[in-house]
């Protein structure tokens, strides 16, 4: 790769999985991985990890913090296929044994920039995502979910032997195709932030911030673009 | 030729009279477009929340468009149905939204709508539950054929889309 014709776009992602909030559950730790398309390739950083256990606070009873690292930069030659992050957390049921305590996914943020830890540390965790995320653009509150039993029988043994539906591959939820047969319950939040930054997009031609004055999603589309049947010339 | 990435989630939605949903969608594009890869339509998961009135999908878009044009800019359509615990689905809501037209990370809520029956079938409704339904699912996106239906609203639609935009501006395209 020369510096004036680069063929490959570089994505660098810092960033943390800052705690989740889980109302029923305590002790729980958690676990990421990353899910892309063909065109990409990690080039540093850690694929996968796990974290610590954590507990809730007595000062904060709704907030598990695990301040945990994220450091990876990909590769690629298009957007498609853009990394996901894929987050489940794990606890001990009554019996001690670790179960699933929620699946979640997000896309990375395709724009480059910072979350401003200002914003966050003034709200808790349990405030809702949305209005967060606006105020924040690269804190993710991404909600987590268990997969349900398919039958009522298979529900009643579940809870006899205290063993719970999982997943056998929690990269299906960073999947569009097949999520119609699954039935699941949503939990919990996991916050994650993140810093990102971009090398060489601008320069494949790829646009992804506005240039100008940032429109909002209610705009309308360019319905005004020229004389009807203009096609831009190609 | 142009070319536009949609790179986002389906959230999830809030405001329905049940919380246990799920949600028909797809994308909708004029001639001049033409889909590279990604899914252009899907099904999401059936949440049925523990705590609270939004069901939460975060379901994958993830699509690739080349355009000769900007008539038909793509729009997304939605139809989100509640099933209940025999597993028996009902419509709750149409929608759609237009994917929007500047690059960069974006919130959408989408409301939705619901046909409204005579008053013989609103009653049905509320003891039998179902509903009037479309039958030609295109009214959701095209305004052409909209009048006479009377409908009533249902709950909003969250997503979350990240748009990145190649060669638009070569050809002169502000956005």
């Amino acid at each position: 790769m020369t510096a004036n014709s680069p063929s490959v776009f570089l994505l660098m992602i810092n960033g943390q999985i800052e705690g989740a909030n889980f109302p029923e559950y305590d002790d729980l730790y958690c676990k990421y991985c990353f899910v892309y398309g063909h065109d990409w390739a990690p080039t540093s950083g850690l694929e996968e990890g796990i974290s610590q256990i954590t507990s809730k606070g007595r000062d904060s009873p709704h907030r598990l913090v695990w301040n945990f690292p994220l450091e990876i930069t990909f590769k690629s030659t298009n957007p498609l296929g853009w990394p996901q992050i894929v987050v489940s957390v794990y606890g001990p049921d009554t019996f001690g044994n670790d179960v699933v305590r929620g699946y979640g996914a997000t896309h990375i943020p395709i724009t480059p920039g910072q979350y401003v830890p200002l914003i966050f540390s003034s709200t808790p965790l349990s405030t809702p995502p949305l209005i967060k995320d606006l105020l924040s653009r690269h804190t993710r509150t991404i909600p987590m979910f268990v997969p349900e039993s398919t039958s009522r029988l298979q529900k009643f043994t579940s809870w006899l032997l205290g063993r719970r539906p999982e997943f056998t591959d929690p990269k299906v939820v960073a999947q569009g195709e097949g999520r119609e047969v699954t039935r699941v319950s949503s939990q919990g939040f996991v916050t994650l932030s993140f810093n990102i930054v971009t090398k060489d997009m601008k320069r494949l031609g790829y646009d992804t911030t506005a240039t100008e004055t940032t429109h909002t999603h209610t705009h309308p589309v360019a319905a005004g673009f020229g004389p009807g049947n203009q096609t831009l010339s190609m | 030729m142009a070319e536009l990435h949609i790179i986002g989630q389906i959230v999830g939605a809030s405001g329905f009279p049940q919380n246990s949903l799920f949600c028909k969608w797809g994308i909708h594009t004029g001639g001049a477009w033409r889909l590279l890869s990604g899914l252009k339509e899907g099904q999401t998961q059936v949440d049925l929340p523990s705590t609270g009135d939004m069901a939460y999908w975060s379901h994958p878009i993830d699509i690739h468009y080349t355009t000769k044009g900007l008539q038909g800019w793509p729009k997304l359509h939605l139809q989100v149905w509640h099933q209940d615990s025999f597993g028996r689905c009902e419509l709750y809501g149409y929608g759609y939204c237009h994917v929007p037209s500047s690059p960069g990370h974006h919130h959408v809520s989408c409301v939705t709508w619901r046909p409204l029956g005579s008053w013989q079938e609103q009653i049905a409704q509320t003891f039998v539950g179902g509903g009037p339904q479309l039958r030609s699912p295109d009214l959701i996106y095209s305004g052409a054929d909209r009048y006479r239906l009377h409908t009533v609203a249902m709950g909003t639609v969250e997503l979350e889309l990240g748009i990145i935009m190649r060669h638009f501006d070569r050809y002169g395209v502000e956005s």
